[in-house]
């Protein structure tokens, strides 16, 4: 890449815009503001540097746009490839490169906007495919079979990543409840087998019979464990963040007790693990403002924190300038040694900037959106009151 | 999208390298499946913020939500600051925050500090060659690219590095569409070889022909994923393939099977290709070029729509002219080796010089030396 910063940067908004925890794009307009994202095309760049450095930003954004990251900072690109594609000064527009292979998972993103109800998500990526904002293109980056050195590894950042959860996975509320289900057709056969019909025989108790139950509360300590380790951020006053990590934990509690109530019904219902499935199942929506649902106590207290995350970045984004002076002076040295050194090719220095948000200490272990304004959210929510 | 599996949805072999083999049709006709005829239309872009009602609708949601989202997302509030005033282009914001910007602001530092930009001039070429043909459109209809067209980027390197290389290759970037021939491509690849003038013309430079290779030597092939493209247009056309297809067939040398076919029954949509594999282009029995498809995409209404226009260079190497070695004003046309009136061997001369120091006023030869013609680099810049 040619022009280093643009990482750092994108990073550090799709950081603030994490800690909003929300999808909202009055959210990512404060912080567009606040940190004057627009001025990023500004300082006269010539024409061509100019072209180059909006198809080099929207590289970057692009990716994570895409899987695996997480569902709010797929939103958040997508409002900053908004912004970006509107705010950059090239005559004409240069494009958002969108790959075949990306496709349906950007058709798959859209529909989960749709059925989310997040309206604001929906109406910006309308508005970006009727700009003809992109190129529809075979891979998202021209292949020039460049030496292989000058490709740089792509770093995904980790925080924004889709954390998978191992143990959600192996365990979920089917295999739970499977487990019951066998574990209690076990005890039966046993006893059918035993002369005391009512117990089974003592010579047949080759596992321990409290193994489920043990099972379930270790799956339920660890979830609340789970929710535990993110409280410490919204645990300070904010009522309705508390709340929305308490219906987090209850819901789990709650199909966890859905499942021992009908532990020995012989019927299994599937369960819906997705929430934006579950929405599907709900029929005509209740209120009318869920893609605007802060109230100006939550939009106050929002402002605080962002304010604190936003002093926090500039010192971040102020304090590390001198190390990565040598970014700078790299294409120098390189064009310099170019003339020195036969034909080869001189050493890249390639560097890796410290993940900006890894810094706000923000660790998703959930796969859910648990977002607030969801409309999935909220409706789970609102059937536990 | 039912095609999720289809082996024309292009994915890397080698990654940031390099896709497997696509069939170029088949993966234009899958993107178009994927589109509404909206966003494959080349008709301006009109319209984007719908009404109100129309909103409305389009999000099942009521009016006021429409006019709110509508006017929360504007792209005007994304241009001004909290203050609602919109900031200079020019001027970096002094309490900046963003990384991106401190590194800029360095930059013009730097370059207020040197007093040539020597960068410039060739940044205005690129540009200017960048932007060749962007908006344009024919005045007849029937000029015009279809809607869902592809646009191909090739990559196309002069055989010989001819100046020192800081590991940029010179090349050239052309852009073609999906349903040229192979043959539009050919034609336009500009090479010093096919301009070469064969002999040695000391003794009368005035009789040196004006046949150039090009006229003489018509045969050239493309060789794409085991086919060599023949061209075959002229009578006078010979299947330069053959040899190496024998050869690889005579010893087994395991490259399987090679094909050879007409390139001037081929277009660009009929092809089975790697996105960013190197292939190659040969002309003039032994010059081959390095050709490879960078990148194909949907035409887009704000591409040079203009059929005529392509293949459209998008980027050219800059040489430097070679000037005369005595006046060092004009460009080099002729090249002498064994010279004994020039200090180097070989030299170059402009026409005029090379009269006047080899040549009497009756045009009797002076000395002993052999003189060429010589084509420059620069003769396409
Ligand atoms: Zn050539
Ligand atoms: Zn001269």
């Amino acid at each position: 890449m040619n022009f280093p910063g643009i990482k750092e940067d994108c990073e550090t908004f799709l950081g603030l815009f994490q800690a909003t925890d929300s999808v909202r794009y009055e959210e990512f307009l404060t912080i567009w503001k606040q940190m004057k994202f627009n001025t990023i095309f500004h300082g006269g760049m010539r024409n061509l540097e100019s072209n180059r450095f909006s198809r080099d930003l929207f590289s970057v954004v692009s990716v994570f746009f895409l899987p695996p990251y997480t569902f709010q900072i797929r939103v958040g690109a997508m409002y900053l490839l908004y912004g970006l594609y509107n705010t950059q000064l090239c005559q004409p527009k240069q494009k958002i490169r969108i790959a075949l292979k990306d496709w349906a998972d950007i058709e798959q993103f859209h529909q989960e906007l749709v059925t989310a109800q997040h309206l604001d998500a929906v109406y910006i990526y309308r508005q970006l495919r009727r700009m003809r904002a992109f190129y529809f293109t075979g891979m998202p980056i021209t292949l020039n079979f460049k030496s292989q050195k000058s490709i740089i590894p792509e770093d995904g950042n980790e925080a924004f990543l889709d954390v998978k959860d191992k143990i959600s996975d192996l365990i979920t509320t089917e295999t739970l409840e499977e487990i019951m289900n066998i574990q209690e057709h076990y005890q039966k056969t046993k006893c059918h087998f035993s002369a005391d019909k009512s117990q089974p025989d003592r010579s047949l108790s080759l596992i321990r019979e409290d193994f489920t139950d043990n099972l379930q509360s270790l799956v339920e300590e660890f979830q609340l464990w789970k929710q535990e380790k993110k409280a410490p951020r919204t645990k300070t006053d904010d009522e309705q963040e508390g709340t929305s990590q308490e219906s987090e934990a209850s819901e789990r509690a709650r199909h966890l007790a859905q499942i021992k109530s009908k532990t020995y019904n012989a019927v299994t219902q599937a369960v819906k693990s997705r929430r934006h499935r579950q929405v599907q199942m709900v029929s005509a929506p209740t209120e009318v403002e869920t893609y605007l649902p802060l109230s100006k106590y939550q939009k106050e207290k929002l402002k605080k924190a962002e304010r604190k995350a936003e002093l926090d970045a500039i010192k971040k984004a102020v304090t590390p300038l001198p190390k990565k002076k040598p970014v700078n002076m790299a294409a120098i040295h390189e064009e310099d040694s170019s003339s020195s050194s036969e034909g080869e090719d001189c050493i890249r220095t390639v560097f890796t900037p410290a993940v900006a948000a890894i810094w706000w200490g923000i660790t998703f272990l959930d796969q859910g959106c648990n977002l607030r304004g969801c409309r999935g959210c909220d409706r789970t929510r609102a059937q536990e009151v | 999208m039912a095609g999720r599996t289809d082996e024309n949805i292009p994915t890397y072999e080698v990654a940031n390298v390099n896709t497997k083999k696509i069939h170029v049709g088949s993966f234009g006709h899958l993107w178009r499946q994927n589109l509404s005829s909206c966003e494959l239309s080349l008709a301006e872009v009109s319209g984007v913020d719908l009404e109100d009602e129309e909103l409305a609708t389009e999000l099942d949601c009521t009016a006021d939500i429409a006019t709110e989202i509508k006017s929360l997302c504007s792209v005007d509030a994304l241009k001004s600051n909290e203050d609602g005033e919109e900031a200079d282009p020019e001027i970096i914001p002094e309490d900046s925050c963003l990384v991106t910007l401190s590194i800029r602001n360095k930059i013009i530092e730097r370059r207020k500090e040197m007093a040539v930009d020597r960068a410039f001039r060739q940044e205005v070429f690129l540009h200017e060659m960048e932007s060749c043909g962007l908006g344009a459109r024919p005045e007849d209809l029937s000029d015009m690219v279809d809607e869902g067209e592809l646009v191909l980027t090739l990559e196309v390197f002069h055989p010989v590095v001819y100046q020192k290389s800081n590991g940029n290759k010179p090349n050239v970037a052309i852009q073609v569409l999906g349903t040229q021939k192979l043959t539009e491509l050919r034609d336009a690849i500009k090479c010093v070889s096919d301009l070469q003038i064969g002999g040695e013309f000391s003794s009368n430079p005035d009789l040196a022909p004006e046949n150039i290779c090009k006229d003489l030597f018509k045969s050239a092939f493309f060789y794409f994923e085991g086919v060599f493209y023949n061209d075959m247009r002229y009578p006078e056309c010979r299947d330069l393939s053959s040899t190496i297809i024998g050869w690889s067939e005579s010893h087994d040398r395991g490259y399987g099977k090679f094909q050879s076919a007409k390139m001037e029954d081929f277009t660009f949509n009929d092809l089975n290709i790697k996105i960013g594999f190197p292939y190659l282009y040969c002309h003039q029995g032994d010059c081959e070029h390095i050709v490879t498809i960078v990148d194909i995409r949907l035409i887009h209404h704000e591409d040079c729509l203009d059929r005529r226009l392509y293949p459209l260079y998008v980027r050219k190497h800059w040489f430097c002219t070679r000037k005369c070695n005595v006046c060092n004003i004009y460009v080099a046309k002729w090249v002498t080796n064994q010279d004994s009136l020039a200090p180097d061997d070989p030299c170059f001369f402009c026409d005029v010089c090379f009269k006047m120091l080899h040549y009497d006023t009756e045009g009797n030869k002076l000395g002993d030396f052999l003189a060429y013609v010589y084509v420059d680099h620069g003769t396409f810049n």
